[in-house]
Order: structure tokens, then C-alpha cells, then sequence
């Protein structure tokens, strides 16, 4: 009797275009359940995805950083992305992300002042391309906040993003 | 005339990429029509911060978004991970809108984007974040009395 398989086949670019959504998704519930203004989260969003992608694809972002930053100078809470790759790949491995708990997770964050704006800041293991609208600068200190993991965010075969919220 | 459409998103496509894809199924399907053009460009223009926010935020998945021409009634989804790699898509103009004169892109407002989703329906005429009509099933009701009818008059 004759058989035939299926076999998926995911490639480091899946992987990039997956965690670069899920990561950016985040950004944009986390920013709408704090009430801040992510008008230029959109309008920025096409460089910013390039950028994000491109450096999860090279393996060379470490963190993805959301800051906070309240009228009065106060940075918090602050939400780091680390990712963590898989030098061979995870096999058959799927995408999976936590959606859900992360539903449940912003219906419990705590509001901010209005007027509260965000900026982001990537940090890097290893040399790491350079992309439009980017440039260097240094994440805020973060010395005083309490941490609070929510543990991994999403994984595809090469990859996986976690989240971890300090404040 | 109720149809859905399912497009792949990530891992197959950057949220950028599906916007651009939902887009382009939405401008070929309302080409056939005479509206124009320009009104729809404009209506996705307005609609993209709001539509990369649900696609990215992976809402597109549950949550319809809902074209209404003429008696056309399409319902537009995501599908995201595993089953988005090699998704079976129909990408093609969606028959139904040739005679529209308006139209109306129905946008939902899953938690926590219901408040951007409706700035940007605001900010134009063709956006809409009520909840969508029914009109296809009902058109669907009706075509079907008509048809049992005739089928009975034949009878007697």
C-alpha cells in the first residue's frame, strides 16, 4: 500500500516573523490596556518590525524593552522581551503563544498616569545589523523596581520570548 | 450572499504583510463595483493603525472583520502558528459588490483595542465598529421561501 507524508518545514525567517509580531503585539495590548498613546507605534511599524525581525533572524537581540516613562520622569513598570534561539532548531517544534494568560495577565495591570509615554530600546548579544530608525542609546536603570516573571511568551523552533515586568 | 475568507498571518506573514494582503482582497473585491477608488485606499489608510494592532495582537483570529457591498457580506479572519504555514487561501476578488453604491468595513473591538479600533472608524465614513448586519443570512432566508414556493406551485 502506498503512504506519503506531510512535512512542515519552518525556517528561522517563521520563526522571526512569528516572536517580531508577538513581541509587537504585546507592545500594542500592553499600551492600550495602560491607556498611552501608541500612535507611533503604527506609524513607525513597518521599520520597526524590518528591524526586530532582522535581528531575531541573526540571533543577536537579546532584549526588547518597553518603558514607560510618566510626566513626572518616574520609568515604570518597564517590560523586558529577552529572547533566548536554539542553535539547530527545535525539530517539529510549533508556534505557540500565551495568549490567553496574557489576557489575564493585562486585566490586572495597574494604571498609569494620563500622559504617560513609552519609548523602546532593544539591547544586543553580539554584533547586530544596523536598520532605519534605529540608533544607540541606554535603557533606563532599573535599580529599585521589583520584578515579576511572567515566564514565556511565545516559542517557535529556533526561538522563544518570554516577559518579565518590573515595577 | 455570506462568504469568509481565511488569510494566513504569522509565521507565513508579518502582521505589515497580512494588513497589505486583507487590503488587496478587499480593493479587488470592491474594483468590480463603480466606487471609488480612492475612497477605499483612503478607508485603509485610516485603518491600518487599527489593523495592525489586531492582526499583531493575533484578535483577527476570533474576531471578524466584516466588508458589507450590495449584498455581498464578507467576513474576513487570521489564522496564526502552526496553521498559518500552508494555509489553503483564496486571495481572489470575492463576487457580490458589483452593484454596491456604499460600503461599509466593520471593525471589531476585541479587549483591549476597542479604543484605537474606534478612533480610527471615526475618522471615516466607510468604518464602521457596530456590530455588523446580518444581511447575507437574510438574503440567503429569503432566496430560499422563494425557491420552496416556486417548487410548490410546480407541484400543484
Amino acid at each position: 500500500m502506498p503512504t506519503s507524508t506531510v512535512t512542515a518545514t519552518h525556517t528561522r525567517t517563521n520563526t522571526a516573523t512569528y516572536l517580531t509580531d508577538l513581541i509587537l503585539g504585546t507592545v500594542g495590548d500592553l499600551l492600550a490596556s495602560l491607556g498611552i498613546d501608541a500612535t507611533r507605534l503604527y506609524r513607525d511599524w513597518a521599520q520597526d518590525e524590518a528591524a526586530i525581525k532582522q535581528w531575531i533572524l541573526e540571533a543577536s537581540l537579546k532584549k526588547l524593552v518597553l518603558e514607560c516613562v510618566q510626566p513626572n520622569g518616574t520609568v515604570a513598570p518597564i517590560f523586558e522581551f529577552p529572547v533566548t534561539y536554539s542553535a539547530t532548531g527545535l525539530g517539529n517544534a510549533a508556534f505557540a503563544a500565551q495568549r490567553a494568560k496574557l489576557a489575564r495577565y493585562r486585566a490586572k495591570l495597574a494604571s498609569v498616569p494620563r500622559g504617560t509615554t513609552y519609548r523602546i530600546v532593544c539591547t544586543f548579544q553580539g554584533a547586530h545589523s544596523p536598520m532605519d530608525g534605529w540608533s544607540p542609546t541606554k535603557r533606563t536603570s532599573t535599580a529599585g523596581l521589583k520584578a515579576n516573571n511572567f515566564g514565556v511568551l511565545g516559542s517557535g523552533p529556533h526561538a522563544t520570548a518570554s516577559m518579565r515586568v518590573l515595577s | 450572499m455570506q462568504r469568509s475568507r481565511e488569510i494566513a498571518a504569522a509565521p507565513e506573514r508579518s502582521a505589515s504583510e497580512t494588513v497589505s494582503t486583507i487590503g488587496d482582497l478587499f480593493r479587488d473585491t470592491l474594483a468590480a463595483s463603480t466606487l471609488e477608488l480612492d475612497e477605499v485606499e483612503s478607508a485603509l489608510d485610516t485603518a491600518r493603525p487599527a489593523l495592525l494592532a489586531l492582526v499583531a495582537g493575533g484578535h483577527l483570529d476570533g474576531n471578524a472583520l466584516v466588508l458589507v457591498a450590495a449584498s455581498l457580506h464578507l467576513s474576513v479572519t487570521t489564522v496564526s502558528g502552526d496553521r498559518a504555514v500552508g494555509l489553503d487561501e483564496n486571495l481572489a476578488a470575492v463576487p457580490g459588490a458589483a452593484k454596491a453604491k456604499t460600503w461599509t468595513l466593520y471593525l471589531p473591538t476585541p479587549d483591549p483595542l476597542a479604543t484605537i479600533v474606534t478612533a480610527a472608524a471615526k475618522q471615516h465614513d466607510c468604518l464602521s465598529v457596530d456590530v455588523p448586519p446580518d444581511d447575507a443570512k437574510a438574503t440567503t432566508q429569503a432566496a430560499s421561501s422563494i425557491d420552496l414556493d416556486a417548487f410548490a406551485r410546480r407541484k400543484e
